[in-house]
């Protein structure tokens, strides 16, 4: 069996699909890429076991076939090959060998029949939202996650689905982002699921800022999205999410305003004496005033003033830098809002234009 | 060359209690529970001689030694007394590393009397802590603190042991292998079927060859068969872990009570590490069961924590996946470890779902 692929055809399906192949697998197959044409479609494949990604490649092949190929090594090879070769692939059991120009490789393949797929996907909710705006929903938010907690629903993405819309929560346990999303009639449906953490961080390197539809299906234990080039599949983490609407404060009563770009800048500046494991600093409100302190145990020190709309008593109250600094990155407004209740309760922090997004801090004790 | 002294007083808490109920003087002694399911925690000469050791279960002790009386323990005493050695100490050096309530290594290469030698300096020691609390003590002087051990034990009660530098080889040499530190039964037997019975057949093999059959510790055993230990009298160890078990009154088998149990151990974990002003990244698990044997599961954050909810949901979700059906568990502790002191003022606060 041989077909010719163009170099740019394969090369950026082969880095789609590359993110769900471990570095260390447990199974031989894992590390493999299933090549395969069903009714002159040619598509790739890579899953994990947790997550699985397919490819259709702009590629025409008459006869059906399929075949798996060490996954890294292939696109190592596509990488290092010239713009724009041809590259003949030559299928023989158990091995399959590249031509291009004067090159020739011969990789090791494994069967086709032994790739692990995901089962059949029963739907019970489908809906269509822009690509663009799931990516945007995702950005927002997936960096709350949290890593390696053994409360392991903490380790995904919650997705919340209701007549209102959708909303997506993630949380460490210090600190939660939520992304709201209302222009979209999903069916008469109240669904929550979690996506896990490895399946959202790939989601959200593959989707792009199209206005394409794409349509997003979950079943009992896995979600789907599938564009017109790719199809996502990942399984759910079954668990209980906590309930967050508890952690998300209603009755701060101290409003801050302040320029997003210029807080950042100063907490950047502070953050480099702040304390490198704890990263605490220490955030001083005053009429329309804010002074930002940090020192580390080697007792140096930094401290920054800062303009702000604040009309309300003062405060003092403590935070981890990263964590805010994680929130001015994602929010792109010119002012932001912080709303503070004291130094033992947790803030929120939004744009001044949108309440779509909203991010939950707790401080650190002074 | 250094001047190391391990102290180590006699059948210390047995010897308390002895010293302040003078109708226990001659009997055999043990300090610990005595109901069913108690342990020996220290025994005097005479409960020794019947074979009575500490860490045995107190019904092994009483069929050992029917005899036996057995005495609650007062830690609070035993650590008033800890607390007046220490004091004897420090009249002679600052260098002084505490092992335990009645253990303790000295360096005292300069001693702050300027007295001729180290084992001027034990005599004193030894005649000050029974002048001040009636107690005996053994003391080993030698050059380094695997020698000063032995020599402390070689001599006891009241014992005062000197391994001089020029003597210490031929004393290593001949000391038979289960008298050596860091070797129980399993490793003197293991050694021992190997023609290892004393210092001198350890010395036949090489680094490699003991690093292969002994792991870690082959490091070890190789150095001290030849003479070499430079580990330094550290006076401040930094505690590397904190923790704190319960043991059951009856054995437990059920996961709710348990987990119940967990709570209020994960709560006295909390207030020990706040107390300390410390955190941790890593909790373990302990679990004895009813045959004693025991296991430990782990797990390790990516930053330290220090609050309540942190520690006990680890502990918790270790506890759901070490349990099974029909276990019989007679003692549960947590433990926080790769600690990490901390200022005050970071402590991260959590959201309460």
């Amino acid at each position: 069996m041989n077909i010719i692929i163009n170099r740019e055809k394969i090369l950026v399906p082969l880095q789609q699909v590359i993110g769900a192949v471990e570095r260390k697998h447990t199974l031989a197959i894992l590390g493999n890429v299933l090549i395969q044409s069903e009714n002159k479609q040619l598509t790739l494949t890579a899953t994990d076991q947790e997550i699985e990604l397919i490819t259709r490649l702009d590629v025409s092949v008459e006869e059906d076939f399929s075949a798996t190929i060490p996954a890294r090594k292939l696109l190592d090879i596509c990488k290092a090959l010239p713009e724009a070769s041809d590259i003949k692939f030559n299928f023989e059991e158990h091995k399959v060998t590249l031509h291009s120009a004067r090159s020739r490789f011969m990789l090791s393949t494994l069967p086709a029949r032994d790739f692990p797929r995901v089962d059949e996907i029963k739907s019970q909710t489908k809906f269509n939202i822009p690509q663009k705006d799931l990516k945007l929903l995702i950005d927002k938010t997936a960096f709350a996650m949290a890593q390696q907690d053994v409360r392991y629903y903490l380790n995904g993405m919650l997705f919340e689905l209701n007549k209102e819309g959708i909303r997506l929560v993630a949380t460490d346990g210090h600190r939660l982002a939520l992304s709201e999303y209302n222009e979209i009639n999903i069916i008469n449906i109240d669904k929550q699921f979690i996506v896990p953490r490895k399946g959202v961080l790939e989601l959200a390197r593959l989707l792009n800022v199209s206005e394409e539809n794409i349509s997003v299906t979950i079943s009992q234990n896995h979600i789907r999205i599938e564009t017109s080039d790719l199809t996502f599949t990942s399984k759910l983490i079954d668990g209980k999410y906590p309930d967050y609407n508890r952690v998300i404060p209603i009755d701060g009563n101290k409003i801050m305003t302040v320029n997003r770009e210029l807080l950042k800048q100063s907490l950047q500046r502070i953050s480099i004496l702040s304390n490198e494991k704890y990263r605490g600093i220490r955030m001083t409100f005053s009429e329309n005033n804010l002074s930002i302190q940090a020192n580390n145990p080697d007792q140096e020190e930094a401290e920054e003033e800062l303009t702000v709309k604040y009309n309300e008593t003062p405060i003092e109250i403590g935070f981890n830098v990263t964590y805010l600094l994680d929130v001015f990155s994602v929010i792109d407004s010119e002012e932001v809002e912080i709303n503070l209740k004291d130094a033992n309760s947790s803030c929120i922090i939004t744009s001044t234009n949108t309440k779509n997004f909203r991010y939950v801090v707790m401080p650190m004790r002074l | 060359m250094r001047k190391i002294i391990h102290i180590d007083m006699d059948a210390f808490f047995a010897s308390v209690e002895q010293r302040d109920h003078p109708e226990l003087i001659g009997k055999p002694v043990a300090v610990g529970g005595s109901r069913k399911r108690g342990v020996v925690a220290a025994a005097s000469y005479e409960a020794r001689k019947f074979g009575v050791y500490s860490a045995m279960p107190s019904v092994t002790a009483r069929k050992k030694c029917p005899e036996l009386i057995f005495v609650k323990p007062r830690f609070d005493v035993y650590k008033s007394v800890s607390r007046q050695i220490h004091g004897i100490f420090q009249q002679y050096t600052d260098l002084i590393e505490p092992l335990s309530l009645d253990e303790a290594y000295l360096d005292v290469s300069e001693n702050k009397k300027g007295l001729p030698t180290a084992t001027d300096v034990a005599s004193e020691i030894k005649q000050a802590i029974h002048r001040s609390t009636g107690l005996t003590a053994s003391a080993g002087v030698s050059i380094n603190k695997f020698l000063a051990k032995i020599a402390s034990d070689y001599d006891k009660p009241d014992g005062l042991f000197v391994i001089t530098p020029n003597r210490a080889q031929q004393f290593i040499d001949r000391l038979p292998i289960e008298k050596f530190f860091g070797v129980g039964k399993v490793t003197a037997s293991k050694m021992k079927s190997l023609g290892i019975r004393n210092g001198a057949e350890l010395k036949q093999w090489s680094l490699e060859e003991l690093v292969s059959l002994f792991g870690k510790s082959g490091h070890y055993f190789f150095d001290v068969a030849n003479g070499q230990d430079n580990r330094p009298v550290v006076a401040h160890r930094e505690r590397k872990s904190i923790g704190a078990e319960t043991t059951f009154i009856e054995d437990q088998t059920s996961l709710d009570r348990l987990i119940e149990s967990l709570q209020g151990i994960a709560q006295e974990v909390t207030r020990r590490v706040s107390s300390q002003q410390s955190a941790g990244r890593t909790v373990t698990l302990k679990i004895k069961f009813a045959n004693f044997t025991q296991i430990t599961r782990s797990h390790s954050m990516l930053t330290p924590v220090n609050d309540y909810q942190s520690i006990f949901s680890t502990a918790h979700y270790l506890l759901n996946e070490a349990f099974g059906e029909g276990m019989s568990v007679r003692l549960l502790g947590i433990t926080l470890s790769n600690l990490d002191k901390k200022n005050c003022a970071d402590t991260q606060l959590t959201l309460r779902f």
